[in-house]
């Protein structure tokens, strides 16, 4: 089963975890793209399906949006790439970051219940918060589909422990009050805010939002993370060369330093 | 296959709640306790009342308008929010908001803004009260609406031009929840509708709420009684909760909604969100909105970028499941009529957000919609200064071909 899949890898320490919208920039393409990203050592993938207002993305992750609708992945299509993926990479969990009105159109319970035949792990939609995610979590338990929540830098400790009772998985803690997107610069607040988070968790926790070095891999890795996810620094690589014969090869390039983080 | 789901945060029936990422929690917190606490004051509502007062315009006129009553067969009086300062009822809200905000300590507020209305009434309000403001636009609608544009500008603002999407309302909203989520610490988001996460469709009505409680009280004062029927235009449906909230619980007071037709429901081309959508979740309430089968937001159309939406607010898809308020479209083409025989009957040059509503008080009694003589109050939203460009660029040729 693909939720215990995930439990035993996050298990095996800590993971490195790619994101890739479905479709991006084709469908046949991001199935290739999946499978280089565990042929280079991605222990598990986040996976996001394609939508046209994704408010909490930043412009590298709406482009891939995009892209992606623009080459016809409606939620039904994305599905049937998940299947792929999940048949091409059997043991590599699949994450899913999918946008609320896309599981409430389809019925969060035949949503849940399809994603887990596609072979998902986990299910993550980033704009139903702790108060409106009852339903959500009732249709992942019966789907026996982890519930992965985000909290934020601003989130509190009792928030943070409600939302934390609620999680199934792990939580996705964005690293930075904001939108997806590469960041530069002072990395010591996130280091401290991954440390003060994680040690009041007992759900494992993720960290996104604004990763795109191995020293930052290894500094939120050290502080207690036990995933990291990259999204918008793979999706810029992405648009550079979706046009080119080189995609797979640059992104191949462009992953493999973080996944040997160590 | 939509299941019942009835959201747990400031619900009307199964419509409302919050439907957002984590990240914004904090500051519809903080917005939810100001409202219960700042609100309530009696230095806050002094200085609210003062500032609608002398900075606004309130009150706003009940106007008769004969022969546009002769021409339709009814009794018509306006509500006269055209005349309010800015040109629109918007000022109301961005008046309150941004009282708010400075109570809260918060030194920038943002907006979204389609018709460039609520921008201009945000930038006004801004420069008065000493805040920075920001205006999310879509492209489309900055071509739509330049003199607005102008207007933000000249008081102060700065106008961020949104070229995602269909480069309308509903991007310039996606947009500023993006600025929101970076900066909710300084900012204050100044929605200009009854949309989006709870509390907005509650603080928005409020705001805009004086709208129905003064003209009833002088409806009854000059006429007697109570209207017939209160009519409105809909499009993120702000206008129209202000002038129906009085009146939700005189029963016998038929409340009528006017939605974009656009080219016609029946086409892609309109934004009929009310009586041509379905239920979804949208800029973090659910409510009835335009989309395909799987929840991608459609695209929504109308000649009106002020009604230019896809979604509509929460309160109002409760009112219609209730029964209590009818929603019914309009044409392009019968907005842009009506827009100009109010002009020629009365000296009033109404936007072409009201005009929906003309239209529809223009055609009522010959499709029984009203009987003839019906007393109506119709809230004239909106004055068409800014929608002039648009009209004699694209349309005043067809009037004389009409002729």
């Amino acid at each position: 089963m693909s939720r215990a899949l995930l439990k035993k890898r996050l298990a095996e320490g800590p993971q490195v975890s790619p994101f890739l919208v479905l479709g991006d920039p084709t469908p046949e393409l991001s199935l290739e793209l999946a499978k280089t990203a565990v042929a280079a050592g991605a222990g598990m993938i986040e996976i996001g399906f394609p939508y046209g207002d994704p408010v909490a993305d930043g412009p590298a992750i709406q482009k891939a949006d995009m892209r992606a609708l623009e080459a016809g992945t409606s939620t039904s299509k994305a599905i049937g790439i998940l299947a792929r993926i999940h048949e091409a990479c059997p043991k590599t969990p699949l994450n899913l970051l999918v946008y609320g009105n896309l599981v409430h159109a389809r019925g969060f319970a035949r949503f849940c219940h399809d994603v887990v035949h596609a072979g998902a792990s986990s299910l993550l939609v980033p704009d139903i918060c702790l108060e409106e995610s009852k339903p959500l979590t009732k249709a992942c338990r019966r789907a026996r589909l982890g519930h992965v929540q985000l909290v934020g830098p601003l989130t509190s400790p009792e928030r943070l422990k409600r939302i934390d009772g609620a999680a199934t998985s792990f939580i996705y803690l964005v690293a930075h009050q904001g939108v997806t997107g590469v960041r530069g610069g002072d990395f010591d607040d996130v280091e401290a805010l991954v440390h003060r988070t994680a040690w009041q968790l007992k759900n494992p926790l993720c960290v996104g939002f604004g990763l795109s070095k191995p020293e930052q891999i290894r500094r939120v890795f050290k502080a207690g993370a036990g995933l990291a996810v990259v999204g918008s620094y793979l999706a810029g690589v992405i648009e550079q060369n979706a046009r080119g014969d080189h995609l797979l090869k640059a992104f191949d390039e462009a992953l493999r330093p973080l996944v040997d983080w160590h | 296959m939509v299941e019942a789901l009835r959201p747990r945060v400031g619900a009307f029936g199964e419509y409302g709640g919050r439907f957002v990422p984590e990240l914004l929690v904090p500051a519809l917190e903080e917005l939810e306790r100001a409202r219960r606490e700042v609100l309530p004051s009696r230095e806050f509502r002094a200085e609210l009342s003062l500032l609608l007062e002398e900075w606004a315009g309130r009150p706003t006129p009940l106007s008769t308008v004969p022969s546009f009553s002769e021409r339709c067969e009814l009794e018509v009086v306006f509500k006269r929010e055209d005349l309010l300062h800015g040109g629109a009822h918007k000022t109301n809200n961005v008046a309150g908001q941004a009282l708010m905000a400075k109570l809260m300590g918060k030194k920038r507020v943002i907006a979204e803004t389609g018709a460039g209305q609520h921008g201009t009434a945000t930038a006004m309000a801004a420069a008065r009260l000493g805040l920075e403001a920001v205006i999310y636009m879509g492209e489309k609608d900055m071509e739509r609406q330049a003199s607005n544009v102008k207007r933000m500008e000249l008081c102060g603002a700065t106008v961020i031009p949104v070229t995602a999407g269909a480069r309308t309302l509903k991007d310039a909203i996606n947009e500023a929840l993006r600025d929101w989520t970076k900066n909710l610490e300084t900012t204050h988001y100044l929605l200009g509708t009854v949309c989006g996460p709870h509390p907005y469709p509650r603080l928005v009505r409020d705001f805009q709420a004086v709208i129905g409680r003064e003209a009833r009280s002088q409806w009854r004062k000059r006429f007697g009684g109570l209207p017939d029927a209160v009519v409105a235009c809909v499009g993120g449906g702000s206008n129209a909760i202000g002038i129906f909230h009085a009146f939700v619980p005189k029963k016998r007071v038929k409340l009528i909604g006017v939605e974009p037709g656009g080219e016609g429901v029946h086409t892609k081309k309109h934004g009929a969100t009310l009586v041509a959508g379905t239920t979804g979740l949208l800029h973090g309430a659910r409510t009835s909105v335009l989309q395909d089968d799987e929840g991608q937001i459609l695209e929504a159309h109308s000649v009106s970028a002020g009604l230019d939406y896809p979604g509509v607010g929460p309160e109002h898809a409760y009112l219609r499941d209730s029964g209590r308020a009818q929603y019914l479209a309009i044409t392009d083409g019968e907005a842009l009529d009506a827009f100009e025989k109010l002009s020629e009957l009365e000296g009033i040059i109404p936007a072409f957000e009201p005009a929906h509503a003309l239209a529809f008080l223009m055609k009522a009694v010959r499709e029984d919609a009203l009987p003839k003589g019906a007393r109506v109050l119709m809230n004239l939203c909106g004055r068409g200064d800014k929608d002039l460009d648009t009209y004699f660029t694209h349309f005043a040729h067809l009037k004389k071909r009409h002729a």
